[in-house]
């Protein structure tokens, strides 16, 4: 067991993971944080995805302790206010999902991959989100709602659904 | 009260209501449930395929701090009751039973069957009291391949049948065969094989069982296709009544046919939170679900076709070899459906169908999307080799050989009549879509240049739910029920037994009672996922859009009906003088008179009427599936073989698809499209692969490769105007056609790639060494 304190969802929190705990177990264990999904705990799914100091990792991967410092931001954070950020909303106006158990894991890919590549292309957005699996959806729907996420980005609509509001920039992107 | 809508929410891109929950990361699956006092399970599972167990030695185990009990096969055979699969007892499954137990006892029959489980206070501890479980095994042969299998000397993994025979061999016949066979112009030959895959979910299986010793009541909260089968299979193995066990569940990550009641290690956990009197959690892990969680296909079919010089399909004569794993279940009520399904939209005029199910030392076979597909994927296979054998074009075979639209309807050798099947018209537009004669010259001229493009097309009708018989309901599984009642806020909700795992069911059925019923599609609640509240149901085989939306039409139509007859007494107006439009009662031509549908409600349920007035405003609404009617439709996929590196790219995927009468475009085409991606998978990347000893070789997503966002095009759909059968409901279910066609599609756009070398492709996987292989076989003639 070792005390940690980091930063999540911009509210700091301490913990005392067990060394061997990952990053996923601590969150959706111990902070109750259970919209991080586990897919396959070997790092090929991608459904346990979450910004760790602006960049996605894989939380199945990293250790609790790892993240001691550090500032995460999971699904639950996209969208403090109750709403939904640019891509979720994008991605409901897209039929972007089916079953969601690989939502949250495609929706901070996509975050994180557009934060640094706003005019990604299709084929881009595709490569950007190939580590991540649906099962569902044959991804289309998925790559959709990203497209019209970094479309909306770029010329923001003032008639956009009121709820929509902008992604964070993930903090702290120099790592 | 100036506008009252008159939209239909019925056929639009309605965005789901289960998004915002499932977006912000606010859904609820099983394993974000957690109970005070909760234990977490892990079992100790088989290296071996095939084994006796000679001892189990856990006191290690029980001795680690943390660890709360470890149960073994034998000790859960003392609180447990013995007997069949509760699935194939419900289905009536026919011939001999294998014994089956939650956990192995005397013997392990696959690599990865459960031996025992240990229960502690958290995951971890539990994995570590695991690797503590000393079991001593005594190797038997393995039975890995069905031809084994179906050799007398294989040892039987079970031996109260004596041999690996799960459903014996069995021969049918329609139509004159020796004739059709005997007068045919040529007769040929083919072996067809499908390969072991498996479903995939996102989410695997798992439960949370809790038992409550004060009043005796197990409540499971469930990821599960139907509360009620995962109830009744609970209580069965369980000894318990029916009425003691509750089985709830939230959202579920995706199931395609894997979680149809409850598996072994599911009952086991219940179990053992009964003999604990503590809830216990168990969520498989990838390695469970690639290895034990089940798998499907893997058959075999020995094929003769009577073919005329001019193209027909005249005969089949079809021996199916089945490989349903190592503790059979659905599997073995497979090969009839094949049979039935064989003649497809075709005017076959004699099928001879033969099959054997065996058993063999690999994880059981279970439903995946489609489970009878093979026989689309044979015959779809077949009349491209044909045609090619005989030079004609694969969509003239097909146009030559698809029957007829006729009144009555043609019906198929083996019984079933095909009325509004479209695929005619499904078929013609695929091409027009596609524009053979211009790809056939860029293909031309790609090769030139030593590119190997190739187009195939296939075809493919589904029973969703099938078409009325005269011996009763059209749907499987019966009628469909569902509760509707009128809340005093103004909500109408439907109780269905439907428990959706990706279909979007609170979104579509909402849409369907909304405009049957005259609310806004946010005033109408679908609630599911509760043994105690929901009717009986499952969702499965593509029969929802037709049982559970005709339910929610006819339901929402009774309720209504009742809500005016009531309303007349409230409002002294005749019923025939009333309507409902969003969400308010009023007097035609009076929209000064409206009241809201609550209002009416809270009415209602005031007691201020006499019992002359019935003032529930509830109905049991029940749907036989009307005329029912079948899905179908015609798929074409044009790839390019890179004949250095056998890698296969999909360039384009067109669908024309008639899937009756569509409740929201956007969620069928996602149906279409996941399906299609399984399809390409199946035939691309994926397979649930064995070595000679039975070791799953896939045991994990570096080894069993699931499509990506690469490897799947973009695919285009267009949907056909479809023939109305039935006065009210022509939706018809489109969950499993991706799956059953694009197999063959894909395969067929292969082979014609492949053309120049001569290759000709009688199996389902075909991985970049495969194709290498294939076109060095040909090189080296």
């Amino acid at each position: 067991m070792a005390d940690i304190t980091l930063r999540v969802n911009g509210a700091a929190c301490t913990g005392s993971p067990e060394a061997r705990k990952t990053l996923a177990d601590f969150l959706r264990d111990d902070l109750n944080l259970t919209g991080t999904h586990l897919g396959c705990e070997h790092g090929v799914c991608g459904a346990c995805t979450v910004i760790v100091d602006g960049r996605a990792v894989r939380s199945c991967l990293m250790l609790a302790v790892q993240a001691a410092g550090s500032e995460v931001t999971t699904i639950e954070g996209l969208a403090p206010d109750g709403g939904l950020g640019t891509v979720q909303q994008a991605m409901w106006d897209s039929h972007s999902f089916q079953c969601g158990f690989c939502t949250p894991g495609m929706v901070m890919q996509a975050v994180a991959f557009l934060g640094d590549h706003p005019d990604a292309d299709e084929r881009q957005i595709r490569e950007a989100l190939s580590g991540n699996i649906c099962r569902c959806t044959g991804y289309q729907s998925i790559i959709d709602g990203v497209l019209l996420a970094a479309e909306r980005s770029a010329s923001p609509d003032p008639a956009a659904p009121p709820n929509a509001s902008p992604d964070p920039a993930p903090p702290n992107r120099e790592h | 009260m100036a506008a009252i809508a008159a939209e239909r929410y019925t056929g639009a891109n309605i965005k789901r209501s289960e998004d915002p929950r499932i977006l912000t990361g606010a859904g609820r699956y099983v394993d974000d449930i957690k109970l005070p006092g909760m234990l977490h399970a892990a079992f100790v599972r088989s290296p071996l395929a095939h084994a006796l167990v000679l001892s189990i030695d856990v006191s290690a185990a029980r001795a680690l701090p943390g660890v709360v009990a470890v149960l073994t096969g034998a000790e859960l055979e003392e609180i447990t009751v013995p007997g069949p699969d509760a699935l194939m007892a419900l289905i009536g499954g026919e011939g001999p039973t294998p014994e089956f137990t939650l956990l192995a006892t005397d013997k392990v029959r696959f690599a990865g069957d459960p031996v025992a489980l240990v229960i502690a206070e958290s995951r971890y501890v539990a994995e570590d009291g695991c690797e503590l479980v000393e079991v001593e095994y005594e190797d038997l042969p393995p039975v890995t391949h069905a031809s084994f299998a179906l050799d007398p000397s294989s040892p039987p993994l079970f031996a109260n049948l004596g041999d690996n025979i799960a459903r014996p061999h069995t021969r049918s016949e329609f139509g004159d065969v020796s004739a059709t066979f005997a007068d045919a112009d040529r007769v040929m030959d083919f072996r067809i094989s499908v390969h072991r895959h498996q479903n995939v979910p996102m989410e695997g299986r798992g439960c949370v069982a809790s038992y409550d010793t004060g009043p005796g009541v197990m409540t499971v909260h469930a990821a599960t296709q139907s509360v009620h089968v995962t109830k009744i299979a609970v209580a069965m193995r369980l000894g318990m009544e029916q009425d003691k066990v509750r089985v709830v569940a939230g959202d579920i990550g995706g199931s395609f046919g894997l979680k149809i009641g409850a598996s072994r290690e599911e009952l086991a956990v219940a179990a053992a939170s009964r003999a604990l009197g503590r809830p216990v959690k168990w969520v498989e892990d990838r390695g469970e679900n690639l290895t034990a969680s089940g798998q499907a296909r893997e058959e075999s079919f020995d094929v003769r076709a009577a073919v005329s010089n001019d193209g027909d399909l005249l005969g089949l004569d079809v021996k199916m070899i089945i490989d349903t794993g190592a503790y059979p279940g659905l599997g073995v009520t497979v090969p009839a459906i094949v049979e039935e399904m064989l003649p497809g939209p075709y005017k076959l005029a004699a099928l001879g169908f033969e099959s054997t199910a065996v058993i063999t030392n690999k994880a059981t076979y279970v439903a995946y999307r489609g489970p009878w597909a093979s026989e689309t994927f044979l015959r779809e296979r077949i009349l491209d080799v044909i045609a090619k054998d005989l030079g004609l074009d694969p969509l003239e075979i097909r146009l030559r050989n698809v029957a007829p639209r006729t009144d009555p309807p043609a019906v198929m050798i083996t019984g079933r009549p095909l009325p509004g099947v479209t695929t005619r018209e499904s078929l013609e537009r695929i091409a027009q879509l596609v524009d053979f004669p211009a790809f056939r010259r860029r293909q031309a001229e790609a090769r030139e240049r030593g590119r190997y493009l190739g187009i195939g097309m296939a075809t493919f009708i589904e029973a969703a739910p099938g078409p009325r018989s005269p011996e009763g309901p059209s749907g499987p599984l019966g009628i469909e029920s569902m509760r509707l009642r009128l809340e005093e806020d103004g909500i109408v909700a439907l109780f269905t037994g439907q428990m959706p795992h990706g279909q979007s069911h609170q979104t579509t059925l909402a849409q369907i009672a909304a405009d049957e019923f005259g609310v806004p599609f946010e005033q109408v609640r679908v609630v599911v996922g509760d043994t105690d509240v929901v009717p009986f149901g499952l969702t499965g085989g593509s029969r929802s859009a037709t049982m559970t939306g005709g339910v929610a039409l006819h339901g929402a139509r009774q309720l209504k009906a009742k809500v005016l007859d009531f309303a007349s007494h409230l409002m002294e107006a005749s019923v025939r003088d009333l309507q409902i439009t969003d969400g308010r009662v009023w007097v035609r031509g009076d929209p000064a008179s409206a009241i809201g549908v609550g209002e009416v409600a809270r009415r209602a349920a005031s007691g201020q009427f006499g019992s002359g007035v019935d003032a529930s405003l509830e109905v049991e609404a029940a749907f036989d599936g009307g005329e029912g009617g079948w899905s179908g439709g015609s798929h074409c996929a044009i790839v390019e073989v890179d004949v250095e590196t056998g890698i296969v790219t999909v360039e384009r995927y067109v669908v024309a698809e008639d899937c009756g009468a569509l409740i929201n475009p956007a969620i069928v085409e996602g149906q279409i499209r996941g399906g299609i991606a399984q399809g390409i998978g199946a035939v691309l990347l994926e397979r649930s692969a064995y070595d000679e000893d039975g070791n799953c070789q896939s045991a994990t997503f570096m080894d069993y490769l699931v499509p990506t966002a690469c490897d799947i095009p973009r695919i285009e759909i267009e949907h056909l105007e479809t023939v109305a059968l039935d006065a009210d409901v022509n939706f018809r279910g489109v969950g499993e056609g991706g799956m059953i066609v694009a197999p063959p599609t894909v395969v067929n756009a292969i082979e014609d790639a492949l053309s120049p070398f001569g290759v000709r492709i009688y199996e389902q996987h075909l991985p970049p060494a495969r194709i290498l292989e294939l076109i060095a076989a040909m090189s080296a003639d």
